[in-house]
C-alpha cells in the first residue's frame, strides 16, 4: 500500500531564482556581495560586522567560559577552525568591542600517520601551520596522532572538575576580572612547544596496523575521531586547560547529526552536536562556530584573508558511497541546494534533543555504564520490551549454528527451545561461550572482539565489529577494558551484599 | 566579441587537488562570436584544467553542491549564476566547503 | 561452488540474508524470518489471547507477507487470535482493482475472512474523483488521511480489537529520516513506537509486527514462498520529498546494511529536551477522531471537497476552521484563496 504519510503537506517548494535587487538588507545602501540563508543579502562591511558579532554573542550568551580561563583551540587547518582562531584573535585584541577574556592556546593533531602520508609531507604541513600559529602569539602544541600510544588509561574515566572552580556566577566573575584588570597576553617565550614533529616510527607502524585492520571507511573515520578526541582531551588536561574549543560549523553539524542517526547514535545526538559537551567532567568542549554555515565561513575567510591549510583526510577524493559520513555529506549538500532550509532545520533538531548521562558522582565507580570509547551512557540495555538492539541480537543468533546456540540468560524473552526445521546434525562446531549475545560463533571475528562488546555503546560496537582484531587497539584502551571487566566480575560476586544498587 | 577574453585570475580553494595542486590560474579564453558565460566556462575548465575526478567539481551543468563560486569577490547567486556573462579581467574563485574545518 | 547454510550446515545455501549477510538455505531462512517476527510480537506484547486482529491488507508485498506470517505464527504458537483481512478501496481505477483481486486471492489462500471498505461508502468520494477536483499536487495528502481513518472505521465495524499493518524496518527508518529532515520533533519521538495505544473514540490500537523486518527480506520471503502480491506503484505520483529520504536510505543500506536497524535504534533512543513545545492531542468536534485542532484533518479535507474549495486543508488555515465548524459563510477573499487554481 502507498506509504505516504498523511500529514506531510508537500509544502516544500523549490526555491525561486533570486531577483537582483542587490542592496544589502542591513544598511540598505551598499551593494550586496553575498547571499546567506534563504535570501539575506549582505554587503561586505555589514557581513563582517554580523560575522564578528555572532562569535562574541555565542560565547557571551552561553556564559560557559569564565574570564581568565585557559581555553585550548583545536585547529585542524581547515576553514572553520582557522576562522575560529581568527575570531579569537580579533576578540582578544585590546580595542575589541566586547572583548573576550580568556587565555587561549592552540593544538593541532597531525593524523598523517593514519593516512599513510610520508614524514616529509607531514612536516611540510606542520611547518605551514606553525608559521600561522606563531603569528597569533598564542602558545601552540603540535602533536602527532601516534601519541595516543602514550595515553594513560585514565583518559577514559570521567574526571571531576578541579576544585579551583569557585561557585561564583558568571557575571560576578566578569566583574571581578575587570576590577583586577587582568591581562590576557602571554610572554612570547612560552609559545613554541615543538619545532618539529616528534614521531616514533614504531608507533606509526602500529597506527597503520590499526587502520589497516579496519574493513570499512565508516569504521575508520569513527575510530579516528575517537582517538583524536581522546588525545585532545588529554592534551587539554595535561597542559592545564579547562576548556576545549572545536571549530564545527552549522553545515558540518547538520551532516554529523544525520550521519550519527544513521550510525545508531540517537541517544548521543545532543552531546555530539550541541554547543557544550560535558562528558569528560573536568574538560568542557564547546563549539562556538555552530551557528555559521560553511558558506559564511568560506566567504569570510576569502574576503578577509584568513589563512587555512588544505590537509587531506581519510575521505578526501573518495566516492559518494565510500562511507556513511561521506554519503550523508553529499546528500545534505545536494538537498540544501534544492531546499535552502535543510541545514538549518536539521541543525535545529539538535537543539531540541538531550543526551541522558548517568548522574555524576565524585567516585569513579560509575564507569561501567559508560561506553569505553565514546564515554557516553550505554544504550544497550536488553530489557523485556522489544527494541532494535534486541532484534539485531536475535537475528544474529538465529542465523547461525543451531546446535551450539546457547540459552541467553541476559534476555529472558528468548525461548530456550529452537524448534526450527528438521535437522540431522548432532552438533556443529561452535564455541561454548554462553550469554555472549550472539556473534561469537562467527568465524570472522576473533574472540577478543566479543570481550569489548559489553563495554561499548551500540554505535561503537559497530565500529569494533569492523576491526579484524580489537587487540590492535592502543594499550590504554585495552587495559581500561580489562580493568572494567575485573570490576564488573567483582561486582557480580558481591552483588547481593551491596546495599547501594548504584555503587 | 572578437578578441580573446583574458580573465584576471581563476582561483580554486580547497579543490586544488583536482587541479594538479595549482591554486591560481591565469586564463585566457579563446575568442568566439557569442559572449562567454559561466556555463561555458565550466565546460572549458572541465576540458582544459581539471586533471582528475570531474564529478567532484561539476555536476550536470553546474558546479557540485558545496562549491562556492565568487565572481569579482561577490556571490555568483547575485550575478545570475550560470547565466552571468564574463567580462574582461574578471576574477573567478571556486571554494570547496566540503570537509575541512 | 555451493556454500553450506550457516544455520543447519546441511542444506545448500540459497540466499544471503540482507540483514546479517549470513548464507542460509530456504528452510532456515523461512524459519529465522518467522521466528524473528514471533520474538518481536512476544517481546512487545502486541496481542492477547482471544483478541480479534484486523490485518491491513493492500495486496502489496508487506501485507501479503504479514497475513501469511500471522496465520502461520497464530497456529504454530497458539496465539489464540481471530484474524481478519481488512482492505481499503480508494477508488483508483486500474491500480486498486488489481490489488483488490490479489487480496481476494489471499483470502482464499489463507482462508481468512475479508472485509473491504471503500472511500466511496465512507466519504462519498473516490480518489479518481478527488484528483479531478484537487489535481495531482496534493492528492496524496487526501489519500493518506482518508486511508488512515478508513482502516479504523472498517475495524470498528468488524469489532476488531487491534489492527496490524505491514510497516517494515525500511518504512520506519525512512520515517525517522523524514522527521529529522522536517524538524518534526513530535513525530520523531512517536514514529518508532511499535504500537499505538487507543488514543480516543474511533481509533483502534495499531501495531507493526514487521517493524524489524527488512524490506528486502520480505521480498525474499515472498519470492521463495511463492506468495502472490501486487507490485505496481500508485499511478498518482507519490510525494517527491519522501523520495529523497528513500534514496538516501537505500544508499546507506548499500554502504552498511545494518544502517536500517541502526536508524531505528537511534529513533528509539533519542530523548527530547524538557520544555520543548509539543502539539496537544485532542479530539475532532465533528467526528470524534483524534486531532490536535478543533477539526480533524479528514473533516477539513472533506469539507473542502464538498464545498468545491480544493485547497482547504492544504496548508495552514486553522483560523478558518472555526468558521467552517459553525457553518459561517467565508468572505470572498477567503473563498478565492481556497479555490486557487490547482496544477496538474
Amino acid at each position: 500500500m502507498c506509504q505516504v504519510d498523511e500529514d506531510y503537506n508537500g509544502q516544500l517548494d523549490r526555491d525561486e531564482v533570486l531577483s537582483f535587487s542587490k542592496k544589502c538588507v542591513k544598511c540598505k545602501e551598499a551593494t550586496a556581495v553575498l547571499v546567506i540563508r534563504a535570501g539575506d543579502m549582505f554587503c561586505s562591511g555589514c557581513f563582517k560586522e554580523y560575522f564578528v558579532h555572532k562569535f562574541r554573542a555565542m560565547l557571551g550568551k552561553n556564559r560557559i567560559i569564565f574570564p581568565g580561563e585557559r581555553v585550548l583551540l583545536a585547529v585542524s587547518g581547515g576553514p572553520s577552525s582557522c576562522s575560529m582562531l581568527n575570531q579569537v584573535q580579533e576578540g582578544l585584541s585590546q580595542n575589541a568591542h566586547k572583548k573576550l577574556r580568556f587565555i587561549p592556546g592552540i593544538v593541532y593533531i597531525d593524523e598523517g600517520g593514519a593516512l599513510g602520508l610520508s614524514v616529509e609531507e607531514r612536516q611540510r604541513t606542520v611547518d605551514e601551520l606553525q608559521s600561522m600559529f606563531k603569528a597569533t602569539g598564542f602558545p601552540y602544541h603540535i602533536l602527532p596522532l601516534e601519541e595516543v600510544f602514550d595515553l594513560p588509561s585514565s583518559v577514559l574515566e570521567e574526571s571531576s572538575p578541579s576544585s579551583e572552580q569557585p561557585d561564583i556566577t558568571y557575571k560576578a566573575a566578569v566583574d571581578h576580572f575587570i576590577q583586577t584588570n587582568r591581562n590576557c597576553y602571554l610572554s612570547p617565550e612560552k609559545q613554541a612547544d615543538l619545532t618539529g614533529l616528534n614521531i616514533q616510527e614504531s608507533h606509526t607502524h602500529s597506527l597503520q596496523q590499526i587502520f589497516g585492520s579496519i574493513k570499512t571507511l565508516t569504521a575508520k573515520e569513527d575510530l579516528l575521531q575517537t582517538l583524536r578526541q581522546h588525545l585532545l582531551v588529554h592534551t587539554a588536561r595535561s597542559k592545564g586547560y579547562s576548556k576545549l574549543m572545536l571549530g564545527d560549523n552549522c553545515t558540518r553539524l547538520a551532516v554529523k547529526l544525520l550521519a550519527s542517526i544513521s550510525l545508531g547514535r540517537g541517544a548521543q545526538l545532543a552531546i555530539d552536536t550541541g554547543f557544550s559537551d560535558l562528558r569528560y567532567g573536568d574538560i568542557i568542549t564547546v563549539r562556538p562556530m555552530r551557528d555559521y554555515s560553511a558558506k559564511e565561513v568560506s566567504f569570510y575567510n576569502h574576503m578577509y584573508n584568513v589563512p587555512s591549510v588544505f590537509i587531506p583526510t581519510l575521505d578526501t577524493k573518495t566516492t559518494d558511497k565510500a562511507s556513511v559520513l561521506r554519503l550523508t555529506e553529499s546528500f545534505v549538500t545536494k538537498l540544501q541546494a534544492h531546499f535552502p532550509s535543510t541545514v538549518s532545520t536539521i541543525y535545529r533538531t539538535s537543539e531540541k534533543l538531550q543526551t541522558i548521562q548517568p548522574s555524576p558522582s565524585s567516585s569513579t565507580a560509575h564507569n561501567w555504564d559508560k561506553c569505553l570509547l565514546c564515554m557516553c551512557a550505554l544504550d544497550t540495555n536488553v530489557v523485556e520490551k522489544a527494541s532494535a538492539f534486541q532484534a539485531t541480537l536475535i537475528s544474529e543468533l538465529l542465523s547461525q549454528r543451531r546446535a551450539s546456540r546457547p540459552v541467553d540468560t541476559a534476555s529472558p524473552t528468548l525461548r530456550p527451545e529452537f524448534q526450527g526445521p528438521e535437522s540431522t546434525a548432532a552438533g556443529g562446531v561452535g564455541c561454548e561461550r554462553a550469554a555472549c549475545g550472539g556473534g561469537c560463533c562467527s568465524s570472522v571475528k576473533a574472540p577478543e572482539s566479543t570481550e569489548l562488546k559489553s563495554l561499548l555503546c551500540y554505535s561503537c560496537q559497530l565500529t569494533i565489529k569492523d576491526m579484524s582484531s580489537a587487540d590492535l587497539l592502543p594499550q590504554y584502551i585495552l587495559s581500561e577494558a580489562q580493568r572494567r571487566k575485573r570490576r564488573s566480575q567483582m561486582r557480580e560476586e558481591i552483588r547481593e551484599f551491596l546495599l547501594d544498587e548504584d555503587y | 566579441m572578437e578578441s580573446p577574453l583574458p580573465l584576471q585570475s581563476l582561483r580554486v580553494g580547497g579543490a586544488e587537488l583536482l587541479f594538479d595542486g595549482v591554486k591560481e590560474h591565469q586564463v585566457t579564453l579563446p575568442s568566439q562570436s557569442e559572449p562567454w558565460d559561466m556555463k561555458q566556462l565550466l565546460v572549458w575548465i572541465q576540458r582544459n584544467l581539471l586533471k582528475e575526478r570531474p564529478e567532484l567539481f561539476v555536476q550536470g551543468d553546474s558546479v557540485r553542491p558545496g562549491i562556492l563560486v565568487l565572481i569579482n569577490d561577490a556571490d555568483w547567486e547575485l550575478m545570475g549564476e550560470l547565466e552571468y556573462q564574463l567580462q574582461d579581467q574578471d576574477n573567478v574563485v571556486f571554494i570547496s566547503t566540503l570537509h575541512g574545518g | 561452488m555451493p556454500v553450506q547454510c550457516s544455520s543447519c550446515g546441511e542444506r545448500r545455501a540459497m540466499l544471503k540474508r540482507p540483514k546479517t549477510g549470513h548464507s542460509l538455505c530456504k528452510e532456515c531462512f523461512f524459519w529465522a524470518f518467522e521466528e524473528e517476527v514471533h520474538q518481536t510480537i512476544v517481546a512487545a506484547q502486541l496481542f492477547k489471547p482471544g483478541e480479534t486482529v484486523g490485518i491491513g491488507a493492500s495486496g502489496g508485498k508487506d501485507s501479503t507477507v504479514l497475513a501469511h506470517v500471522m496465520k502461520v505464527l497464530n497456529e504454530r504458537y497458539n496465539y489464540g487470535l481471530k484474524l481478519i483481512l481488512i482492505s481499503v478501496d480508494e477508488g483508483i481505477t486500474g491500480y486498486r482493482d488489481d490489488s483488490l483481486e490479489t487480496v481476494k486471492r489471499n483470502q482464499q489462500q489463507y482462508d481468512l475472512p475479508l472485509k473491504i471498505v471503500s472511500y466511496e461508502e465512507l466519504y462519498g468520494w473516490t480518489m479518481d474523483a478527488i484528483v479531478k477536483q484537487v489535481g495531482l499536487k496534493n492528492n496524496c495528502t487526501f489519500c493518506g488521511v482518508f486511508r488512515r481513518q478508513a482502516l479504523d472505521r472498517g475495524a470498528l465495524m468488524l469489532k476488531v480489537d487491534k489492527i496490524c499493518t505491514g510497516h517494515n524496518a525500511d518504512d520506519v527508518a525512512e520515517t525517522v529520516l523524514m522527521n529529522v529532515l522536517r524538524g518534526d520533533i513530535a513525530r520523531l519521538r512517536r514514529c518508532t513506537a511499535i504500537s499505538t495505544a487507543s488514543e480516543g473514540e474511533g481509533v483502534v490500537p495499531r501495531c507493526k509486527p514487521l517493524k524489524y523486518a527488512y524490506e528486502k527480506e520480505i521480498v525474499l520471503y515472498a519470492y521463495f514462498k511463492k506468495l502472490d502480491y501486487f507490485s505496481t506503484e500508485c499511478i498518482y505520483s507519490p510525494n517527491a520529498y519522501r523520495g529523497y529520504a528513500r534514496t538516501f536510505l537505500k544508499d546507506l543500506e548499500s554502504v552498511r546494511p545494518s544502517t536500517i536497524m541502526d536508524i531505528i535504534h537511534s529513533g528509539e533512543n533519542l530523548s527530547v529536551r524538557e520544555g520543548v513545545k509539543m502539539p496537544v492531542q485532542g479530539t475532532c468536534s465533528r467526528c470524534g477522531y483524534i486531532s490536535s485542532q478543533a477539526l480533524c484533518k479528514s473533516c477539513v479535507l472533506l469539507e473542502g471537497l464538498n464545498r468545491g474549495l480544493p485547497k482547504l486543508g492544504i496548508g495552514k488555515h486553522h483560523r478558518l476552521h472555526d468558521k467552517i465548524l459553525t457553518k459561517q459563510p467565508l468572505t470572498e477573499a477567503e473563498e478565492r484563496k481556497l479555490r486557487k487554481s490547482v496544477d496538474f
